[in-house]
């Protein structure tokens, strides 16, 4: 410190109120702030613990996603095979041999009421007993789909027709009785006998 | 050995450093050509080998729709079921594969035992599917793949999944159905197991039904699990609805209808066709025999088709009405224009000309010789136009024009130009001899006399809806008109006093309403210059109903043999223009049709 002061001043400018002093005595150490250090810790552990468990739930998720689109695959699989269950059942061959097997037919031309002034517009008769195509006897419409699907309304025929007719279901005075088509009315809707 | 330079501190100090960065530099240059160069390289690589997966997205291709949406082809997923030979071999001297029921012991399960399960499932007889198994071994003693069977549904992919036969795996791909069957099959085509269209409108409106597939790329975890944030999709793109001009419930009834009459009349083949006249578009075209898409390989090659578009006929008289347009519209004639005409005569040119039956010179009205469809009748009308003008108006009628449909292979009609026309055929083609047309285009010309003389091009497709919702229309053209309204009208009442009038007329009553007719009873070609013997295509095509044209329906039978002649179309027809008539709600008729005489 002595020899500092003995040598000659430098000669260089100075710049103003930078003027170097003499330290009375040194600056007291300050004591570390014990608060700082447990901020910054804290705050360290909290950004790994929020990592990790962002990372468990996104792995978490992860997995739900797999257990869900499972499912949804498993769903997918059933709706395909309901699907295909039914395909080709609202077909018009399938329809027309259904309601053919019911006696239904296909009509000739209807006649038209008409609500202005009461006139019944067309031929105005009754339909005749038969179908102008026969939609079950002669099917020439094939569906691939529903060849072996029975009708609904004759379990024992598909839209290929009724079965054939075997011997036995022959009944012994040659007529063909078919379990499936109701005797016929001869004398008017049966009704119980009653005293 | 030792030198000064070794000892020196600092040159030892240089020299390590010169080692370390020696070293670094040579790891930098490592890791430049990992991160940047070869980058790409490893990073496949990794996705192939260990981590990345993908797998196809399956775009789906549109459906075709009828004129109120129903479904005629739609779009389902099928299984191709595969097997593994070569792990089959190697579980086989183990004893089979292990397989542990619920709550159960393990037990190893034999091959032969798992054929029989699987056979179960797919229909196949077990010493079959042990023999794919064998020839794929005997083949190549390697393989890991043989073809179990294709085209598996979804239920039996699943049974045979539940079964757990770990060389066994499944390959799901589209593949069509079509509802309805044979339903318009003649019109939709069909597509082949792989995918490719094949005929019909799936091939000619692919552009409009194809979709493309997109691929979804993943990294996975461990169990199969994705690792989240590493999936990609490139989505798939769904092909466009093709929605048809055709009524399905009609189109199956008319199937029905012309397969019974073709069967009835001992014929080759048949075909209905209906067409919608204000506005030109085809409600139905049925014919027999015809194909099922579902199941292409139970029809004939020649009956997978639509003759419909294919053929073409010389239509006969059903030509008479248009020629007898030309003369109303081009030289002044009207429907009570006389012309005499006998059963048979020469004509000054040379050309011979007879009628169907023999009759004495009759004073007929040209609502007569429609009526009688009188050649000879007829002829004499025909003489009287130029023959440039009836090419003309034949023409413009649609006569060997073909259509503006887009049907693969589709004919047409061969109308010879006027300098090609000789004696004979000056006169032969104006009852429909000696040129030939399709039912398309003569449907078109009985449209233009039902609209009153404006024609509208026929048309098959409504239009093409892509996923986004853009509809696009096909390009039909613009109406044009060919005959003045007045000159239609007259053709309409002629040919419904033909319907009231000729010996058919008893059989095409259709209760309630007046309707317009003309039969054709057409030669066919015996491929040697001459006409087949005994053997003709029939036509019959009407209007209905008469007082204001509605449909258009056109019966055709090829070579029927009950009925030789254009008769055996008549029930068909009666039938046929019945359905129509109730489908469409088409009040019945209120006023009469002018009655006009046959004779002048």
């Amino acid at each position: 410190m002595s020899t500092a002061n003995a040598l000659p001043a430098p000669r260089r400018k100075e710049a103003p109120g930078r003027r170097l002093r003499v330290v009375e005595q040194p600056a007291r150490r300050r004591r570390p702030r014990v608060a700082y250090a447990i901020v910054a810790l804290a705050g360290a552990l909290s950004i790994g613990a929020t990592q990790m468990v962002l990372s468990i739930l996104t792995t978490q998720t992860s997995y739900e996603l797999a257990t869900l689109s499972g499912e949804q695959r498993s769903l997918t699989w059933q709706k395909q095979i309901l699907d295909d269950d039914i395909a080709g059942l609202s077909s018009p061959q399938y329809l027309a041999a259904n309601a053919s097997a019911l006696g239904m037919i296909i009509i000739q031309s209807p006649s038209y009421l008409r609500l202005s002034d009461g006139a019944i517009l067309g031929s105005g008769s009754a339909a005749i007993g038969a179908s102008t195509v026969d939609a079950l006897g002669r099917a020439a419409v094939p569906n691939a789909l529903i060849s072996d699907i029975p009708l609904v309304t004759a379990p024992d025929a598909t839209i290929e027709g009724p079965p054939a007719v075997t011997e036995t279901e022959a009944a012994a005075d040659g007529t063909i009785v078919n379990p499936n088509t109701p005797p016929p009315l001869t004398e008017g809707l049966p009704s119980p006998s009653t005293h | 050995m030792t030198t000064r330079s070794t000892r020196s501190p600092r040159r030892r100090t240089v020299i390590a450093l010169a080692v370390v960065l020696a070293v670094l530099g040579a790891f930098i240059v490592r890791l430049v050509d990992i991160q940047v160069v070869n980058a790409k390289e490893h990073i496949s690589d990794s996705m192939e080998k260990a981590l990345g997966s993908s797998r196809p997205l399956y775009g789906t291709r549109g459906s075709i729709v009828d004129e109120t949406g129903q479904t005629l082809a739609g779009s389902i997923l099928v299984y191709d079921g595969a097997l593994d030979p070569k792990n089959i071999t190697a579980f086989e001297a183990k004893g089979g594969f292990p397989r542990t029921p619920e709550g159960g012991e393990t037990v190893r399960v034999p091959w032969a035992e798992a054929a029989v399960e699987i056979g179960a499932v797919t229909g196949q007889a077990p010493e079959a599917i042990q023999a794919i198994v064998a020839a794929a071994i005997a083949e190549n003693a390697d393989t890991q793949w043989a073809q179990l069977a294709r085209g598996l549904t979804t239920e039996q992919y699943r049974t045979l999944a539940d079964l757990g036969i770990p060389y066994l795996s499944f390959d799901p791909h589209p593949a069509r159905t079509y509802p309805d069957g044979a339903v318009g099959g003649n019109l939709v085509g069909y597509m082949s197991s792989d995918g490719e269209a094949l005929g019909g409108l799936e091939q000619s409106q692919d552009s409009c039904l194809a979709s493309d597939d997109g691929k979804l790329t993943f990294q996975k975890g461990k169990n199969g699990v994705t690792i989240p944030g590493t999936d990609r999709t490139v989505p798939a793109v769904d092909g466009g609805t093709l929605q048809l001009t055709i009524n399905r419930d009609l189109q199956w009834y008319l199937q029905q209808l012309i397969a019974e009459q073709v069967q009835d009349q001992g014929a080759l083949s048949g075909a209905i066709m209906v067409t919608e006249i204000a506005t030109g578009k085809i409600r139905a075209a049925a014919e027999f025999p015809t194909v099922d898409p579902n199941n292409v390989s139970a029809s004939a090659i020649e009956d997978r088709g639509s003759r419909i578009f294919i053929n073409r006929f010389e239509p006969g008289s059903t030509f008479k009405p248009l020629t007898a347009a030309t003369a109303i519209d081009a030289v002044g004639m009207t429907p009570l224009s006389v012309v005499t005409a006998s059963g048979f005569e020469n004509f000054p040119n040379g050309a011979r000309i007879g009628d169907s039956f023999s009759h004495p010179a009759y004073d007929y009205t040209l609502t007569g010789v429609l009526i009688d469809s009188s050649n000879v009748g007829l002829a004499k009308v025909a003489e009287q136009v130029p023959a440039q003008t009836r090419f003309d108006y034949l023409t413009a009628f649609g006569i060997g024009g073909g259509t503006s449909i887009p049907f693969y292979g589709q004919a047409v009609g061969n109308l010879p130009t006027v300098d090609r026309w000789d004696n004979q055929s000056f006169y032969n083609i104006a009852f429909g001899q000696g040129v030939e047309t399709t039912l398309a285009e003569l449907s078109g010309a009985y449209q233009v006399i039902g609209n009153d003389g404006v024609r509208v091009p026929l048309s098959l497709i409504e239009s093409c809806t892509a996923p986004d919702g853009t509809v696009t229309e096909p390009e039909i053209g613009d109406p044009t008109q060919v005959l003045r309204p007045e000159s239609a009208i007259a053709v309409q009442q002629m040919l419904a006093n033909v319907a009231t009038q000729s010996g058919h007329a008893k059989n095409l009553v259709v209760p309630g309403y007046n309707i317009a007719t003309k039969t054709g009873t057409g030669e066919k070609s015996d491929g040697q210059g001459g006409y087949k013997r005994g053997v003709y295509f029939t036509t019959l095509v009407g209007l209905a109903p008469a007082e204001n044209p509605q449909y258009v329906v056109a019966v055709t039978l090829d070579e029927p043999t009950r009925i030789k002649s254009s008769g055996a179309n008549t029930s068909a027809f009666q039938k046929a223009m019945t359905q129509v008539l109730k489908t469409y709600r088409v009040m019945p008729s209120t006023e009469a049709i002018p009655v006009l005489p046959k004779f002048g």
